[in-house]
C-alpha cells in the first residue's frame, strides 16, 4: 500500500523528520501521536509527497512518489491539511467537486461515474442537504466534513488526514471517527490521521505511530503502547491506562496536580478499575 | 446514491440568459459607438459609409477612425478585464490588475525610455505626434510589459512561488519602475511630454487598424488558451498544497496563467496606455452577475471588458467635444464609485 523509508526533511537547517519509516496495510487505520512540533504534519505532507525529502522514499502500491505527476498521486492518495482555506463565496458542492479534478483533468466532461462519487461523498458525510450553501456559510463542524468530503470524492485509497478533529465539538469529533471507520472496514480505504485526543487515537486505530521530535519512538497496537510507558515520558505528563470495558482499548486517565489531595474522593466517586 | 442531474436545468436557464443578455449589449454597444461621435453623421449618412457607399469624408470617418478605433477598445478591454481576472484568482487578491505586476510600469519605462532614446539620437527638433516613431510604441510597450511581468516572475520563482511573494515583488518591482519612467520624463523636457501624457493617461485617440490588427493574434491565443486554463483557475483559488492534493500541477498551472495574464496585459497597455480599472473591476461586475454560476465567469468578463471599454470612450468623445476626454480618465472617474458599490454589495 503506502510505505515511507528513511525519509527525512529538513525546513533550513531544522531536521523536521529524521529517518521516518512506515508501512501501511490495505484498509488500515493508524494515529499519529506526539507533542507539537514533533512532526506529524511533515510526516503527513511527506507521505503526501507535497514536501521534497532530504532523504528517503515513499512508495504507494509498489510504484515510487517521487516519480508520479500530481494527478497520479492524486488517484491514489488524498491529503486533507489543517485548516485548510477555500475561496468564500464556493459552495459545498462546488469545492467537493474539486475532489474530481484528478479523474476529470482539463477536459473531461463529468460523467455519472463523477456525478456519483460527489452525491456519495456529500451524503456519508452528511452534508446533502447544504449542499448549494456557500462555506463562509457554514459553521466550523460543517465546513470540516466539506473538506472531508473533497477529499473523499476523491476515490483515492488512501486518506491523510490532519488533525481532522481539531476545533470539532465533542459531537463532530466523533462523527469524523465513526466515518473514518465505515471507510476503512466498508471501502478499504487506509487513513492515516494525526490526532491529538490520546483516547480517540487508542479508541480508533488500528496501529499508533508515536513520534518526538522528528523521530518516530513507538509503533504497535495500543495495548503495547499502554505497557511501553512512552506516553507519560513523551507527553511528559503523570497518569495511568485503565481498562473500562474488558474488550475495549485502554484508556490514559491523566493526573493533575489540582486533585493530588483529594484522592480518597476521586476514588469514591469513580472507583477506577485496576 | 443520488444524482445531481435534477438541479441541472434551472441552473442552465439563467446564465444562457444572462450570455445572450449580454451579447446584444457589446453588439448595442458597438453600434453606439459607431453612430455616435464629434462629427455629426445623420444615421443614413453612416449606414451608407458603412455598406461601402455614401460620401468619402462619412466613409473615412467611419471605415477609417471610428470603426478601427472601437474595434482596439473591444480588444483591449477584453484583454484588460481577462489578464485582471487571471491575476486576481491566481494572487488570491481582489485587489490584482495588470498594474500588479509591474506590466504597466514595465511598458512606460520602456515607451519613454525608447522616446527618449530616438528623439536624441535623431533629433528632429519636433513635438508633434506625427514625427515621433508613434508605430513602435505597441511592440515597445509590450515588450517592456512582459519583460517586466517575466522579471517579476523569476524573482519569485527562484524560491517558492507564492501568491503574496509574488503580490510583494510586484508592487516593489512596480514602484522602481515607474519612478525610472518618471524620471526619464522629468529630465526629457516639457516641450515634447504630451505625447507621452496622452499614451500615459491611457487613450483610444487615433487608434487605426493597425492597432486592432497589432491585438488581435495576442486576443486570440488568449480566448484559445481559456478552455484549457478554466479548471486550473478553480484549484489555484486554493492553498498550494490543497491544489497540488487534489492533483493541480501547481508550479506549471500557475506560471501558464501568469505567462497568459502578463501577455493580454502587456500588449494592450502597449496600444492603448495603462487604461486603469477596466482589469480591476470587471472581473468583479461578472463575478456579481454570476453569482453561484462560476462557470459563466470567464465568458461574462470578456463581454462586460469589450462593453465596458467601448462606452468609456464613447463617453469621453462626446463629453469633452473637440477636445476628447481620455478613455483612462473616464474609467478612473467612473470605476471609484463602481467599485465602492460592488464591495458594498459582496458579503
Amino acid at each position: 500500500m503506502l510505505t515511507a523509508t528513511n525519509l527525512s526533511i529538513c525546513y533550513g537547517p531544522r531536521k523536521a523528520l529524521d529517518n521516518f519509516n512506515i508501512a501501511l496495510a490495505p484498509g488500515e487505520i493508524r494515529a499519529l501521536i506526539g507533542p507539537n512540533g514533533s512532526g506529524k504534519s511533515t510526516a503527513l505532507q511527506g507521505m503526501a509527497g507535497l514536501v521534497k525529502p532530504e532523504a528517503g522514499a515513499v512508495t504507494i502500491d509498489g510504484a515510487q512518489m517521487s516519480g508520479m505527476t500530481r494527478r497520479e498521486i492524486a488517484h491514489r492518495l488524498s491529503f486533507l491539511p489543517q485548516q485548510p482555506t477555500a475561496p468564500d463565496e464556493m459552495t459545498v458542492e462546488q469545492l467537493v467537486r474539486q475532489g474530481r479534478f484528478a479523474h476529470v483533468g482539463l477536459f473531461r466532461r463529468y460523467r455519472r461515474e463523477d456525478e456519483d462519487a460527489i452525491a456519495w461523498a456529500l451524503e456519508s458525510t452528511g452534508l446533502a442537504p447544504l449542499a448549494e450553501r456557500p462555506l463562509s456559510a457554514l459553521s466550523g463542524g460543517e465546513r470540516q466534513r466539506a473538506w472531508i468530503s473533497a477529499a473523499l470524492a476523491q476515490e483515492a485509497k488512501v486518506l491523510l488526514l490532519d488533525e481532522p478533529t481539531t476545533f470539532l465539538d465533542i459531537g463532530y469529533q466523533i462523527e469524523v471517527l465513526d466515518l473514518v471507520h465505515r471507510l476503512s472496514r466498508e471501502r478499504g480505504v487506509t487513513v492515516v490521521m494525526a490526532i491529538h485526543d490520546l483516547n480517540q487515537a487508542m479508541s480508533i486505530a488500528d496501529r499508533i505511530t508515536l513520534m518526538e521530535k522528528g523521530r518516530v519512538v513507538f509503533d504497535g497496537t495500543s495495548d503495547a503502547l499502554a505497557e511501553s510507558g512512552l506516553i507519560e515520558q513523551v507527553f511528559r505528563v503523570e497518569g495511568r491506562f485503565v481498562q473500562i470495558a474488558s474488550d475495549g482499548p485502554p484508556h490514559f486517565d491523566v493526573h493533575l496536580k489540582r486533585w493530588s489531595g483529594k484522592r480518597g474522593f476521586e476514588s469514591a466517586k469513580h472507583a477506577p478499575a485496576s | 446514491m443520488t444524482s445531481t442531474a435534477s438541479t441541472t436545468p434551472h441552473r442552465a436557464a439563467r446564465p444562457a440568459y444572462l450570455m445572450t443578455l449580454l451579447f446584444l449589449l457589446a453588439l448595442a454597444s458597438l453600434a453606439l459607438a459607431i453612430f455616435l461621435g464629434v462629427v455629426d453623421l445623420n444615421p443614413s449618412d453612416t449606414l451608407a459609409a458603412l455598406t461601402g457607399h455614401g460620401s468619402p469624408e462619412a466613409r473615412a470617418i467611419i471605415l477609417d477612425i471610428r470603426l478601427p478605433r472601437i474595434l482596439t477598445g473591444m480588444l483591449a478591454g477584453i484583454h484588460f478585464a481577462l489578464a485582471g481576472l487571471l491575476l486576481q484568482s491566481i494572487t488570491r487578491n481582489p485587489l490584482a490588475d495588470p498594474s500588479l505586476m509591474g506590466v504597466s510600469q514595465g511598458a512606460m519605462l520602456a515607451v519613454s525610455g525608447f522616446l527618449v532614446f530616438t528623439v536624441y539620437s535623431h533629433d528632429t527638433g519636433s513635438t508633434t505626434l506625427q514625427e515621433l516613431p508613434v508605430h513602435w510604441l505597441p511592440l515597445i510597450g509590450t515588450l517592456g510589459g512582459l519583460a517586466a511581468g517575466g522579471f517579476i516572475y523569476l524573482i519569485a520563482f527562484r524560491r517558492d512561488l507564492g501568491p503574496l511573494r509574488i503580490t510583494l515583488c510586484g508592487i516593489a518591482v512596480g514602484a522602481v519602475l515607474h519612478a525610472i519612467g518618471i524620471g526619464l520624463m522629468a529630465g526629457w523636457g516639457s516641450g515634447r511630454l504630451e505625447v507621452l501624457l496622452e499614451w500615459f493617461s491611457g487613450s483610444l485617440y487615433a487608434r487605426g487598424w493597425q492597432h486592432a490588427l497589432f491585438l488581435l493574434p495576442f486576443t486570440a491565443a488568449g480566448l484559445a488558451v481559456l478552455p484549457i486554463i478554466r479548471r486550473p483557475m478553480e484549484l489555484l483559488r486554493f492553498d498550494a498544497t490543497v491544489a497540488r492534493s487534489f492533483g493541480l500541477s501547481y508550479r506549471a498551472q500557475f506560471s501558464v496563467v501568469l505567462l497568459v495574464a502578463c501577455a493580454l496585459a502587456a500588449s494592450a497597455v502597449g496600444v492603448v496606455g495603462p487604461v486603469v480599472f477596466v482589469g480591476l473591476i470587471v472581473p468583479h461586475m461578472a463575478r456579481f452577475l454570476a453569482g453561484r454560476q462560476t462557470r459563466i465567469v470567464l465568458p461574462l468578463t470578456v463581454a462586460l471588458g469589450a462593453i465596458a471599454m467601448t462606452l468609456a470612450d464613447l463617453a469621453g468623445r462626446l463629453a469633452g467635444g473637440a477636445e476628447e476626454i481620455p478613455i483612462g480618465v473616464v474609467t478612473a472617474i467612473c470605476g471609484v464609485p463602481l467599485l465602492v458599490a460592488l464591495l458594498r454589495k459582496t458579503p
